[in-house]
């Protein structure tokens, strides 16, 4: 497998999903994959924190609302920790302040399910500040 | 929305405002209770013009005849002078009579040589109830958060007018039933009384005829005279009375039931009752008449339809009861018939009203369903657009991913299907039709129902436990009926648990087969129980702990329950929170 921006293997960032959604676990990867990042999927927050990606973790795509422990939850969870992982939300809620919490708190973006690959990408960059 | 504010703080600001004006407008219906329509709208544009400053608010309400009956006008500060309500009524009336399922959102125009903007309201579902109008001279009236307001009290007015109107309908047909039947129960027990009297009297002078020549002529007279004031009872009497012979052919019939058909007694000797009885309601008449013969029974009651001699209905409430000869040989049918047609007018229209209001609180659940649709079809949505772009991509490298591309194509068909399977189940949920019995498998529908109510137990914390029993029978009834009951269930279970934060919010889903040939539902929660203030009146209607509900949810769900002759209880548990069950019958095919 070759990534289009000719960066080797070893080099591709790892980029973690949480999202208890089936749909967005499956397709996620494969576009991550695309933009020439490695991704690693969990369906809840308490899943990531015990495995090993969570050193590795360049950047976190987190679900807000799930079963458990929250989107919100993890973040909090992180900071205590002392874990700057950056952190791009993704909900099917629409609200503001949901919106408004997510970036007080810290989050690098905030997307409003369904989003587009470009305002992925746009946030990923902005995340590893790449650019 | 963005663009409305200079600045966050200010919209904030603004927001705020929006939720303490959707708080008062909340609280308003607790002020109308018992009150007059007049009250009730009056309040209302009371409310409104002081909360959004308008420069004056009309309201119009119509008769269900579509007949203006009342109007009314309240006037900002700002505005003078005062305004009568015919003249903002001819200024709308072109477009209130166009169509009123199709008012437009807003209108600019010109009022007494000032620029303004008119928003109409509809009150009820198709502006049955009638038309509220709100004014403003401001150019961006009405800002999203003013409609959410006046729409949200539109709504809340609509709701207590449909409130008010049925219990009025409901206390005007319930006293007139009273009294009816009081009447009713008079006039029976005075011929009851007049006959038993005679019947008596014409033993003894049958007694005395067997004894004495002399006696006899004398006997002959009295008899007549009793046959005479016997007459006199049957052609006096209030309601109608009428004899047959045993195959139903008319040997009298007194004047007011003549009246009641429009026959004379003559032409009524030529016909037998079955004759002039509608079709659809012969059989079963004749059935009972054929019991009351043999001497099965000694008397029954129907309410049937006669055809009329002009050809129209009339709704007939019958006492029907065998008059036997000497030695006990049934001899005549007699029957008291009352004309009931006007009472089965009104429960024509209670039942209307009934159905109605179902039809209310099922669109009522809507608003509380909104945010979770959004959820349920915005995640199928996502995997869409993340797996066509993907696609796009494989095709758009060198050489193209073919493998991968028509991977993520299936992936976004799937996801398709389901994201449109959501939609129609909810519109089936949604949809207004007459109820249709049939076998259903009940855990399927319970799963459906959970599988909706997703997004909202979710975000409410709440955890789902199921138990659905295995080779259950199908249950026979309306499926989408009964979805509705389980969803309202499953709702009350999770409110009844919002406050809960000592214990795990926990909800059980249990199905299971009963032994008497039913089915069994049953939804437990951990929430704050039952409370003992109310635990009487739980499934009436408008009875309501919680601040958003209208409170018709448990009453309807129990009348659902009940047309499918099933039943719907509640028990408090042992440890927190409360156990809703439903049994419907299964279907006996299976």
């Amino acid at each position: 497998m070759k990534s289009h921006d000719g960066r080797s293997a070893i080099d591709r960032q790892l980029v973690a999903v949480v999202d208890d959604d089936e749909s967005v676990r499956e397709s996620l990867p494969d576009l991550l994959a695309e933009f020439g990042f490695v991704a690693r999927v969990f369906p809840a927050a308490e899943q990531f924190l015990v495995s090993d990606s969570l050193g590795q973790t360049k950047c976190l795509v987190l679900d807000i609302a799930m079963p458990g422990m929250t989107g919100f939850d993890l973040q909090r969870e992180l900071r205590v920790r002392g874990l700057n992982i950056p952190i791009i939300f993704i909900t099917a809620e629409k609200g503001e302040t949901v919106r408004t919490r997510g970036l007080e708190l810290g989050a690098v973006a905030f997307l409003l399910k369904p989003f587009s690959d470009t305002a992925l990408l746009q946030a990923l960059n902005a995340a590893l500040g790449l650019g | 929305m963005a663009n409305e504010f200079e600045s966050p703080a200010e919209e904030i600001k603004h927001l705020r405002r929006c939720i303490n004006d959707l708080v008062s407008v909340l609280a308003l219906p607790a002020m109308w209770t018992g009150g007059s329509p007049t009250q009730i709208v009056g309040n209302s544009l009371d409310a409104l013009v002081r909360m959004l400053s308008l420069d004056f608010i009309y309201a119009q309400l119509r008769e269900s005849t579509g007949t203006v009956f009342t109007e009314m006008v309240r006037v900002g500060s700002s505005w003078e002078p005062k305004l009568r309500p015919e003249e903002i009524r001819e200024k709308i009336q072109p477009w209130l009579e166009n169509d009123p399922e199709k008012l437009p959102t807003a209108v600019r125009t010109v009022f007494e040589n000032r620029a303004i903007v008119l928003v109409p309201l509809q009150l009820g579902m198709l502006a049955e109830i009638g038309v509220i109008v709100a004014a403003s001279q401001r150019a961006d009236f009405p800002l999203q958060t003013e409609s959410l307001v006046l729409n949200i009290a539109a709504n809340q007015a609509a709701i207590g007018l449909q409130e008010s109107s049925l219990l009025t309908t409901q206390k005007h047909v319930a006293s007139e039933l009273d009294e009816r039947v009081a009447e009713r129960t008079r006039e029976l027990a005075t011929i009851n009384e007049e006959l038993r009297k005679e019947i008596g009297e014409r033993k003894k002078r049958e007694e005395e005829l067997r004894l004495n020549e002399a006696a006899l002529r004398l006997a002959h007279t009295q008899i007549a005279q009793s046959e005479e004031r016997w007459r006199s009872v049957f052609e006096n009497s209030a309601i109608g009375v009428a004899l047959t012979d045993l195959d139903g052919q008319f040997i009298a019939a007194n004047p007011v039931f003549q009246k009641m058909l429009g026959y004379t007694e003559e032409e009524l000797a030529h016909l037998r009752f079955l004759d002039i009885t509608l079709e659809e309601d012969g059989e079963a008449n004749w059935k009972l008449v054929q019991e009351l013969v043999r001497g099965e029974r000694r008397q029954f009651q129907i309410e049937k339809r006669y055809r009329r001699k002009n050809g129209s209905a009339v709704w007939v409430r019958n006492s029907v009861s065998m008059v036997t000869g000497a030695e006990g040989r049934p001899q005549f049918l007699m029957a008291l018939s009352e004309d009931v047609t006007e009472q089965h007018e009104d429960k024509v229209a209670l039942d209307k009203a009934r159905s109605d209001l179902a039809h209310v609180a099922r669109v009522s659940t809507l608003s509380a369903l909104t945010a979770s649709i959004a959820h349920e079809v915005n995640q199928p949505l996502s995997g869409i657009v993340t797996n066509a772009s993907t696609c796009l991509r494989m095709l758009d490298a060198s050489p193209p991913n073919v493998l991968g591309a028509r991977e993520t194509a299936r992936r976004t068909i799937r996801d398709g299907n389901r994201a449109s399977e959501v939609i129609t189940r909810l519109r089936a949920l949604f949809t207004k039709k007459s109820a249709s019995f049939e076998p259903f498998d009940l855990n399927e529908a319970a799963k459906e129902v959970i599988a909706l109510s997703g997004g909202d137990l979710q975000r409410n914390r709440v955890i789902v436990k199921t138990d659905l029993g295995r080779e259950l029978p199908r249950a026979l009834g309306d499926r989408i009926q009964i979805q509705q009951v389980i969803f309202n269930l499953i709702r009350n279970a999770s409110d009844a648990m919002s406050a809960v934060d000592d214990r795990p919010r926990e909800l059980f889903v249990e199905t299971e087969y009963n032994e008497s040939g039913t089915v069994r539902l049953r939804v437990k929660d951990t929430g704050t129980g039952i409370n003992p203030e109310i635990e009487e009146k739980l499934f009436d209607a408008f009875q309501t702990t919680k601040g958003d509900g209208m409170g018709i949810g448990l009453s309807v769900s129990r009348s659902i329950v009940e047309s499918h002759q099933g039943r719907l209880w509640a028990v408090r548990n042992d440890g927190h929170g409360a156990t809703f069950l439903f049994s419907i019958p299964c279907n006996s095919n299976t």
